[in-house]
């Protein structure tokens, strides 16, 4: 893949202005539904940066006089049955799921990115056995492996981080590697090289910036999917562990046992837990179509 | 000894009498009788489990020697039949006792039952046979039985070491059947040989368990179904929406929580619910051996701070019962009394009276407001383990202890236990017989396998001996319970709560009686049948 | 290409030694063993009927020596026996591979049949409002948790109809056969069916934008023409691809699916395997799901060197 001329790109698509905010604008004129997603996950976020101002009550204290208690004006998302306060166990939640969501793209990205360069960037036999690992990696079936994982290291916030980022490796560092070796042909990187630059710093310079558009493209992708995989490994019985609210859990708890009785213990995660996935997709979709645009729609 | 065979005489009428009254309206032979299994057993020996799961879909398989009335929800010494056993009595010194065994009865493979059958199966209990069970979790009940000797082939005696009542209340239990001496252990995993009124047919793992009717019981007549098929369901939803949509005739036994019956009561109204209690015990494991807990001042203070009433409002909506380590009346037959229960530091009605003293007791340890004391409670990750948890770990907060829940995957937390790996644990103990014996060896004794906590305490030691031996109950109740308050007070492993389950079937489905202090010995449902 | 046949080849037996590697050690790591479980539901241990178990099982062996008894009866086809059910491992596994390949070919169809043609659909009607719906719905698709999917299809059928689509082991009519795998593949092909409709989307339209169709239009081709026989014909290869990736990915999906539905498929087996530490059975199946999912990849390799002369064969 060669680069990308965003000013380009963009003034193809009939953006004259170039202003910074004008141009934000005008994207997100053009891909609503991106904006959309965009707007959920600033909401996602700032909720879990300022969830401690936001939630009304503390989402771990118990009160057993006020258990399965209706949505209220007290208790706008009602109570569970420990008399916890659904709206702020979900509030709290963001965290939680950020966490997973974006510290398991992350650690899979970090090391697939690390394994993708230097496995297209030393090829050889370095590059043979990087390529076999992730071929070992990808033809686990992914939940599998995250269930394999989270039993041998327990169930926890970081394990289950661990567990849901390896599975990712191999699918960043095939990127990461494409683009390295197709990027090592290109005449910049034979001048760089011929001006005497080391090859770390050629790689770190030069290579790894012009991989970047695809590598966020694949991370935003994935963000959607690993807060899912957090709520299959919950329903499974592996998620992270009680008291921390985590959105998978709580669905999967109470949708056993609650979904007629106290509804709103399942309508209420459960959208939470579909609306980050889909503010994320839909995000994801519109980098896509901005930063690759190959696959442009 | 006569006046005991006085007694098996009138428990015999009383089976006949038990039987025409629950059974009144002339029971239908035929049908299979569909239930929902909760999750698939390791294997279908039960003498190898520890587990109701392998006891409910085995015990129709088997006879015991004696088996407690299968239709008066309270087990007690009262409520023994015969089985196997036509009759039973004790030497005068109280250390024989001595079965006349059924004539005529055959196993499913055809060979017939002899008193060499019982010796085989209580050598493999005793261990002290050739072949070994993979598995043997109770032989510690056996340990004052010296020998088990055959007396022609119908009659067999147990000789002990000292007088045991007790004794009685094992060998009646759901876990103790007779095996025949020609099956392998290892085949009784696999493929059970009984001679009880269902005939194993199949076991797919993870899929289901069926039964067949045993067309040459003992019992003529019986059994009234002509087979049981049990279909493995580990997610509960999706075992109770079958339920309600009408696919299988009967719950697990109780295995319905107290919320979701109001939501199958909603969803089909005809259907018949009964709650019990199930004889298990939520306790907290204290590790004694090293800090902070080793500190008596921080038990207690541990033991004070518990507000047991949250707990049953918050898991049962009100409906479990707090008592000590024997099961609390009235299905109970050894709990303490109320008022005496009330003494108990922690036990009494006002909790916030009682957190004062347990925060004067933290002080005095040298914790305080500004100085907490970080704990990780350590537990099973099964909701029945960690939902209590989650409730301890709030209850400490209001004495200066910030929990840590510490969830553990089942197959690390025995070795976890037993490497004295915790500080707290959230665990639940299963009484299979409502029997002091049974609880008291098991948990507190020396050196029992059990006794996770290794509390240990000679003077305590000598006063189950000494309940063991009495043979009269209006004396032995009142021993054990000074032994269970006294547990109570040494916070050996305080109990916070005992469970209690539902169990639901069909309308039609008669003949079924879920017992009201044990969860282990009421499957044999050779005369369950259905109006249909 | 034969020499690039061969070295795939190669290639492809190193990837399945190496996951056999892995999921022989992995497995160890993971802390307890089927010793300690089943002793986990005695609630006690004696340490001497523990140490006889194990030496029954074979798991006091070294690591090395026990690798070579299971990779060497493997090769063999001999799969040693469960240590849960003491039944041989194949006769466990075998009977419950159709129930999951029924289940997973009917999501697959299912992911096709409707991914397939709404995306071509998006595609075509790109920016109007059809298309936005589309999107939006195959993205909400991708956004629901798929047990919670699946719960919901239960309770509500459940609610409204009283009945259970949960499975029937003895179908009586070749409608309930169908209707016991249809429910559950529609739930799990619907989540798939969101991913290959994206997929058909943007492969449709990058298709669309080539010469070759610019020209086809200026010849005076009919739309109909353009966009189902020469665009989606070109299209499809990606489609396939992913298709077949989606194979291994749906794993996931049915493991969840089989649990919810009750289903006693392979999927779940292999999930209830892992929790007791049933090693033979998690080893031969990850294998034979390995050997599946490799050789896939391997067969659309192939495909795409007979079919698109523009890959280069040297890896």
């Amino acid at each position: 893949m060669a680069t990308i001329d965003y000013d380009l790109e963009l003034r193809r698509a009939g953006a004259h202005a170039a202003g910074g905010w004008r141009r934000v604008l005008f994207l997100a004129q053009r891909h609503v539904l991106g904006a959309a997603g965009l707007v959920i996950m600033t909401l996602f976020v700032v909720t879990a940066i300022f969830a401690d101002f936001i939630a009304r009550y503390d989402p771990l204290t118990i009160d057993a006089a006020g258990a399965l208690a209706r949505p209220s004006l007290t208790h706008w998302m009602g109570t569970d049955s420990f008399g916890r306060d659904v709206f702020s166990r979900i509030i709290h939640g963001s965290r939680i799921s950020l966490a997973v969501g974006i510290g398991s793209t992350a650690l899979g990205g970090a090391i697939g990115v690390i394994v993708g360069l230097t496995s297209g960037y030393l090829s050889g036999w370095v590059d043979l056995v990087f390529q076999r690992i992730s071929d070992v990696l990808q033809a686990l079936p992914l939940l599998v492996l995250a269930l394999i994982m989270t039993a041998a290291l327990g169930p926890s916030l970081p394990n289950v981080i661990i567990a849901i980022a390896i599975p990712l490796i191999p699918t960043v560092s095939r990127v990461v590697r494409a683009n390295t070796l197709a990027l090592r042909e290109l005449p910049f990187v034979e001048a760089a090289k011929s001006i005497g630059m080391s090859e770390v710093r050629i790689a770190l310079r030069h290579v790894l910036p012009n991989t970047l558009a695809p590598l966020i493209v694949l991370a935003t992708a994935q963000l959607g999917s690993t807060i899912l995989t957090e709520a299959s490994l919950s329903f499974l019985g592996l998620g992270i562990p009680e008291p921390y609210p985590s959105w998978g859990r709580m669905l999967s708890e109470s949708a056993a046992e609650y979904v007629r009785t106290a509804p709103w213990l399942v309508i209420f995660p459960g959208i939470a837990i579909s609306l980050a996935v889909f503010g994320a997709n839909l995000f994801g979709d519109a980098l896509r179509d901005i930063l690759d645009p190959r696959q442009r729609g | 000894m006569r006046s005991v065979w006085a007694l098996a005489a009138m428990a015999a009428l009383s089976v006949l009498t038990a039987s025409t009254t629950t059974l009144a309206g002339e029971p239908k032979q035929g049908g299979v009788l569909r239930m929902y299994h909760r999750d698939s057993p390791a294997n279908a020996s039960i003498l190898e489990g520890a587990t109701y799961s392998v006891n409910v879909p085995f015990m129709g398989v088997f006879n015991n020697l004696v088996i407690y009335d299968q239709h008066i929800a309270q087990n007690s010494p009262d409520t023994l039949r015969p089985d196997l056993a036509e009759s039973w009595s004790w030497s005068s010194d109280n250390k024989k006792l001595t079965f006349k065994l059924r004539q005529g009865v055959k196993w499913h493979d055809g060979k017939p039952f002899t008193s060499a059958d019982v010796k085989c199966t209580f050598d493999l209990l005793m261990g002290k046979s050739q072949q070994k069970l993979r598995q043997n979790p109770r032989k510690a009940w056996y340990s004052e039985v010296n020998d088990v000797t055959p007396n022609g082939d119908f009659e067999v005696s147990f000789d002990l070491k000292r007088p045991q009542p007790s004794l009685l209340a094992m060998l009646a239990s759901g876990y103790t059947p007779v095996y025949p001496c020609h099956v392998s252990p290892a085949d009784m995993r696999t493929h059970p040989i009984g001679t009880g009124p269902f005939k194993f047919v199949e076991f797919k793992a993870n899929e289901s368990i069926k039964l067949t009717r045993n067309p040459d019981y003992w019992k003529k007549g019986l059994p009234y179904l002509d087979g049981i098929e049990y279909t493995i369901i580990t997610n509960r939803s999706t075992a109770i929406l079958a339920f309600v949509a009408g696919k299988f005739d009967m719950t697990f036994p109780t295995h319905i929580t107290i919320p979701l019956l109001k939501d199958i009561k909603s969803q089909a109204p005809n259907a018949v619910c009964v709650v019990e209690p199930t004889n298990v015990s939520t306790n907290i494991i204290v590790n004694s051996t090293s800090p902070p807990f080793d500190n008596i001042d921080i038990r207690r203070a541990m033991a004070m701070a518990l507000d047991r009433k949250a707990f049953v409002d918050i898991l049962f909506e009100g409906q479990a019962d707090i008592g000590g380590t024997m099961l609390p009346p009235p299905q109970g037959i050894w709990g303490m009394p109320k008022d005496k229960l009330a003494t108990i530091p922690g036990y009494g009605p006002d909790v916030n009276a009682s957190r004062e003293e347990a925060k004067k007791l933290m002080q005095k340890a040298g914790y305080g407001p500004d100085k907490h004391l970080a704990v990780k409670i350590s537990t099973r990750n099964i909701a029945e383990y960690r939902d209590p948890a989650v409730i301890l770990i709030d209850q400490l907060k209001s004495i200066y202890i910030d929990g840590e829940l510490d969830v553990v995957e089942t197959a690390n937390w025995f070795p976890k236990v037993a490497r004295k790996d915790y500080m707290l644990g959230l665990n639940l103990t299963g009484n299979s017989v409502d029997d002091p014996d049974q609880s008291f060896y098991e948990n507190y004794s020396c050196g029992s396998e059990r006794n996770y906590t290794n509390y240990c305490n000679k003077e305590i030691e000598k006063l189950f001996d000494a309940q063991s031996q009495e043979t009269d109950i209006g004396k032995r109740k009142p021993l054990v319970w000074d032994i269970d308050k006294k547990l109570q007070e040494d916070v050996a492993r305080p109990i916070i709560f005992h469970a209690r389950a539902g169990t639901c079937w069909q309308p039609y489905v008669k003949g079924v009686t879920i017992m009201s202090n044990s969860s282990y010995n009421g499957f044999r449902y050779e005369d369950v049948w259905l109006d249909k | 290409m034969f020499a690039y046949l061969v070295r795939r080849l190669l290639l492809m037996l190193v990837t399945l030694f190496g996951i056999s590697v892995v999921i022989f050690f992995l497995l160890r790591i993971v802390p307890g063993n089927i010793v300690d479980i089943l002793f986990a539901a005695a609630g006690y241990v004696d340490p001497a009927d523990k140490a006889n178990l194990e030496k029954e099982l074979g798991i006091d062996q070294p690591l090395i020596l026990q690798y070579w008894h299971w990779i060497s009866g493997f090769l063999r086809g001999d799969f040693g026996y469960s240590y849960v059910s003491e039944k041989p491992a194949l006769q466990e596994i075998l009977p419950r591979i159709p129930i999951t390949a029924r289940l997973a070919g009917l999501a697959l169809l299912f992911s096709a049949s409707i991914g397939i043609p709404l995306g071509v659909i998006s595609a075509v009607k790109q920016g109007t409002r059809l298309d936005y719906a589309l999107r939006v719905v195959s993205l909400s698709g991708l956004s629901l948790p798929s047990f919670w999917l699946g719960l919901l299809i239960l309770t509500a059928s459940v609610a409204m109809f009283n009945r259970m689509p949960i499975f029937n082991p003895n179908p009586q009519t070749w409608l309930e056969a169908f209707a016991t795998y249809a429910v559950p593949a529609a739930a799990v092909g619907f989540r798939s069916a969101a991913l290959t409709m994206r997929i058909t989307r943007s492969s449709m339209l990058e298709v669309l934008r080539q010469d070759y169709i610019r020209t086809a239009r200026a010849k005076g081709a009919s739309d109909a023409t353009v966009n189902y026989q020469h665009a989606l014909k070109n299209a499809i290869l990606p489609v396939i691809t992913v298709i077949g990736i989606e194979a291994a990915f749906l794993i996931g999906g049915l493991i969840v699916t089989e649990t919810v539905f009750n289903i006693p498929g392979v999927a779940r087996f292999l999930v209830e395997a892992i929790r007791w530490r049933d090693y033979p059975i998690v080893q031969n199946l990850v294998m034979l799901i390995a050997v599946v999912v490799v050789s896939a990849n391997f067969i659309v390799d192939m495909l795409y060197a007979v079919f698109d002369p523009r890959i280069r064969y040297t890896d």
